[in-house]
């Protein structure tokens, strides 16, 4: 029992020394895209997402700047006429905005694979549970608001950490709309995008 | 003759006794109620503009009288159903005004019935920020408020640093999910307990705050750390607690809040029914950040 431990032990680190030193030593290191590796492959597309993102944010931006300013206040009123304002100015600068803008087919792939052993089996079942511990009503729309008497799902750590981070304080947040996932703006409360059946 | 003159008399004065026990007495206080130690109230999942959130914060209100607390904690669903201009009013300044205007502050953190744009409203004293921490006072307390919703790398980062940064005797973690809940509707959170726990235990959080299930619990400590669920301030479930073993003391028969008092070595508790009654009391000691016992 204990040899077969230690082949397993040299079989991994062989593999894992094999992996590292291949792009090095074999020819085709600077490899056609076409026939790169998974890995970066899964960059690539990582990569495409965050540029979509940024694109997202960037119209954001600029559109922000005709919406009142969003600053701590007392009146509430203007908490929500800065939230209403800004979502219609969205809308309108991305009027013909559809489903997988932000999540393209690639991305979309990749997406599945990143959270699919976060919430399947048993070692998903607590994170899954958690998801779908509220199951909002929500008409799944991009460009559309997300109804403020529906409940926010919770997204457990271990699915954020293993879904591509998102920029950093720009109010964009990954969501559960029961099993399907959304990209969500909590600025303007607005569904950017979304996947459906998400969680298998 | 003068007997009955007076028994006459006595029977008005016993009408008033029985009176003032049954009203008063029953919202008597148990608290030091020491004038240099920290007072706070909880309030958990209140934001509905109903009777009975009016009636939770009513008692709230009248018992500020004899303990003064300068803060109250929300443990979230600060706002249910909506974050119009009329939901603010309806479902929080219009039921806590007398407090609002006797300059307690409220300190929120979100739950999942919550507009993330919550946090740029004032009296919640959020300034802007989906988790922070502050220290009331020269007191050597500092709370903790979390997004239990969104618990990314950048607020376990953060989190992590402001504990550890910490030198006050008393950590206070408060957030919407509970660890630890025997609630059949809700429950415990084992997904974002296993990635906060181990920071509480770490760096010595002594008391964490919750609400979500709607009702009352106060655990058996975990790990050394006490655990509070008081979601019954504007929403009830009643009979929702499971037998779990992890129950303390449960109430799942009506609204309630929290009161807590913090001495330098004691944390004093009680917990008071929308009817006036003190459903649990305690004082707990505070642990030795080493050793947690």
């Amino acid at each position: 029992m204990q040899f077969l431990a230690y082949m397993r032990i040299a079989l991994c680190t062989g593999l894992a020394i094999g992996m590292i030193a291949l792009p090095i030593c074999h020819p085709s290191a600077v490899a056609p895209l076409s026939a790169q590796t998974p890995v970066n492959h899964d960059a690539q597309v990582l990569a495409d997402f965050n540029d979509r993102v940024k694109g997202y944010l960037a119209l954001r931006d600029k559109v922000d700047g005709d919406a009142p300013p969003l600053e701590p206040t007392r009146d509430p009123g203007k908490i929500e006429a800065a939230q209403k304002t800004l979502a219609a100015l969205i809308r309108n600068a991305r009027a013909g905005a559809k489903q997988g803008d932000i999540f393209a087919p690639e991305i979309e792939k990749t997406l599945r694979a990143l959270l699919r052993p976060e919430v399947k089996g048993a070692a998903g079942a607590q994170a899954k549970a958690e998801i779908l511990d509220v199951k909002p009503m929500v008409e799944l729309k991009v460009n559309a608001e997300y109804p403020s008497a529906e409940p926010v799902s919770t997204v457990p750590p271990t699915v954020l950490q293993a879904l591509p981070p998102l920029p950093k304080d720009a109010g964009l947040e990954y969501r559960f709309v029961r099993k399907h996932m959304i990209l969500l703006d909590t600025r303007a409360n607005l569904i950017v995008d979304y996947l459906l059946n998400a969680i298998p | 003759m003068q007997s009955i003159r007076r028994s006459r008399r006595a029977f008005p004065l016993a009408i008033a006794a029985l009176l003032s026990v049954t009203v008063f007495g029953a919202q008597q206080l148990t608290l030091p109620n020491q004038k240099d130690s920290v007072h706070f109230a909880v309030i958990g999942d209140s934001g509905t503009g109903g009777s009975d959130q009016a009636q939770v914060a009513q008692r709230l209100t009248a018992i500020h009288a004899t303990f003064p607390f300068d803060i109250v904690l929300m443990m979230g669903d600060n706002l249910y159903g909506g974050n119009a201009e009329r939901d603010y009013v309806r479902k929080f300044e219009t039921p806590y005004q007398t407090l609002l205007d006797a300059n307690v502050k409220f300190y929120a953190a979100l739950g999942n019935h919550d507009d993330a744009t919550e946090v740029m409203y004032k009296p919640f004293n959020m300034n802007g920020k989906k988790y922070y921490t502050f220290k009331p006072g020269n007191a050597s307390v500092r709370f903790f408020a979390l997004d239990s919703n969104y618990m990314d790398k950048e607020q376990l980062a953060w989190l992590e640093k402001e504990l550890a940064g910490s030198q006050s005797d008393w950590k206070i973690v408060f957030f919407h999910h509970p660890l630890y809940s025997s609630g059949a509707t809700h429950g415990s959170t084992p997904a974002l307990r296993d990635q906060i726990e181990p920071l509480f235990v770490k760096y010595g959080v002594d008391a964490v705050f919750s609400g979500h299930d709607h009702f009352y619990e106060r655990l058996k400590p975990q790990k050394g750390i006490y655990y509070w669920v008081s979601g019954g301030a504007g929403k009830l479930r009643k009979g929702d607690i499971r037998s779990t073993g992890m129950t303390e003391k449960g109430f799942d028969q009506g609204y309630h809040f929290m009161l807590v008092e913090l001495t330098p070595k004691t944390l004093y508790f009680q917990t008071i029914s929308d009817k006036g009654v003190t459903i649990d009391s305690g004082a707990l000691p505070r642990r030795d950040p080493q050793t947690r016992k």
